[in-house]
């Protein structure tokens, strides 16, 4: 192994979003919880679905369905918790995610599309996995739900 | 009470403590200061003046209420929420504000003991609309900042309209 190649590895949790399997990086996750009670209110922003409430913390529900398969994702058995940055502040969401989740740590193949929502992929199995760039999937989901309401206002 | 920042819960003692109003539009429901509500009145008896826009230039707002020699612009609780079609009953008259609101149902008086900053994720109009999120019996509301259901510019946009209909309402008050 090459020190390039080492030097791409790391650890990554892969789960299932909707029909497909998708990979983000250890790091920004932060746990796996089970499905909680979310509590809907009105608002504007696309992908969020409501709160939960998890160890005293509002946590928003973030649909990456729409970004990672083009449509909302089906009920989660589980969440799986991440930490952004927005705006300077660090905020939580909680993905829906469908099945089983696992940590494998693996090398990080480059992508071949540079603006694309994923930043490379894993080769688990001989199963070629996406590793997600978060902010990137979350604004091309959102883009995807604004264009269908600008079509739906038509 | 200030939202608690980051999102833990937090202000248990009493001067924290804070009265609201909940209420609901179109099934979802929403908390409001009771310091806010000057006073909650039937949709069909405002006790005042009612007078129709008749060139809306804000959706959410069809009707002029003329009370005590003030005039209030009435809002469309489910417009403003974006909400789907609703039954407004009640109308919330809104203190130091120029707005009433339009809401389905009052709910209940409650004591607010934990105000949650609305987490950074949400970028929607919702920041104008919320001051925070509440847990009253197991449930997350939104509690809503008064001062938006009107923003300054709405103000100023509805003022510039319907300046003709406030001085006959004012003036057919003075002739009261």
């Amino acid at each position: 192994m090459s020190f390039e190649v080492q030097a791409n590895a790391g650890s990554f949790v892969v789960a299932q979003i909707g029909d497909r399997r998708i990979a983000l990086p250890r790091e920004i996750i932060s746990e796996l919880i089970g499905s909680p009670i979310v509590h809907s209110f009105p608002h504007t922003t696309p992908l969020l679905t409501g709160v939960v409430i998890r160890r005293g913390l509002i946590v928003p529900v973030l649909d990456l369905g729409p970004g990672v398969f083009g449509r909302p994702s089906p009920p989660g058995r589980f969440f799986l918790v991440v930490k952004r940055e927005i705006a300077g502040q660090t905020d939580f969401c909680a993905i829906p995610v469908q099945g089983e989740c696992e940590i494998v740590s693996n090398v990080l193949n480059p992508s071949e599309e540079e603006e694309g929502c994923a930043i490379g992929f894993l080769e688990v199995n001989g199963e070629r996995i996406d590793v997600l760039n978060l902010e990137r999937t979350i604004a091309s989901g959102a883009a995807a739900i604004q264009h269908a309401r600008a079509e739906a206002a038509l | 009470m200030k939202p608690v920042t980051p999102y833990a819960l937090a202000g248990r003692g009493p001067q924290s403590r804070e009265q609201v109003v909940t209420f609901s539009i179109a099934d979802q429901s929403f908390a409001v200061s009771a310091a806010a509500v000057q006073e909650i009145r039937a949709a069909d008896n405002l006790g005042g003046v009612v007078r129709e826009i008749e060139q809306p230039v804000l959706s959410k707002v069809r009707h002029i209420v003329e009370r005590d020699g003030n005039a209030y612009y009435v809002v469309s609780g489910q417009e403003h929420f974006h909400l789907r079609r609703s039954r407004p009953a009640s109308v919330l008259i809104l203190r130091g504000l120029r707005a009433a609101v339009l809401v389905d149902r009052i709910e209940e008086m409650a004591e607010m003991r934990v105000l949650f900053t609305l987490p950074a994720s949400f970028l929607g109009l919702e920041r104008g609309w919320y001051r925070g999120l509440t847990v009253l019996n197991g449930r997350v509301l939104p509690v809503v900042d008064p001062r938006g259901f009107l923003t300054g510019e709405e103000c100023e946009v509805l003022e510039q309209s319907t300046a003709e209909v406030l001085q006959t309402m004012q003036a057919g008050e003075k002739s009261r």
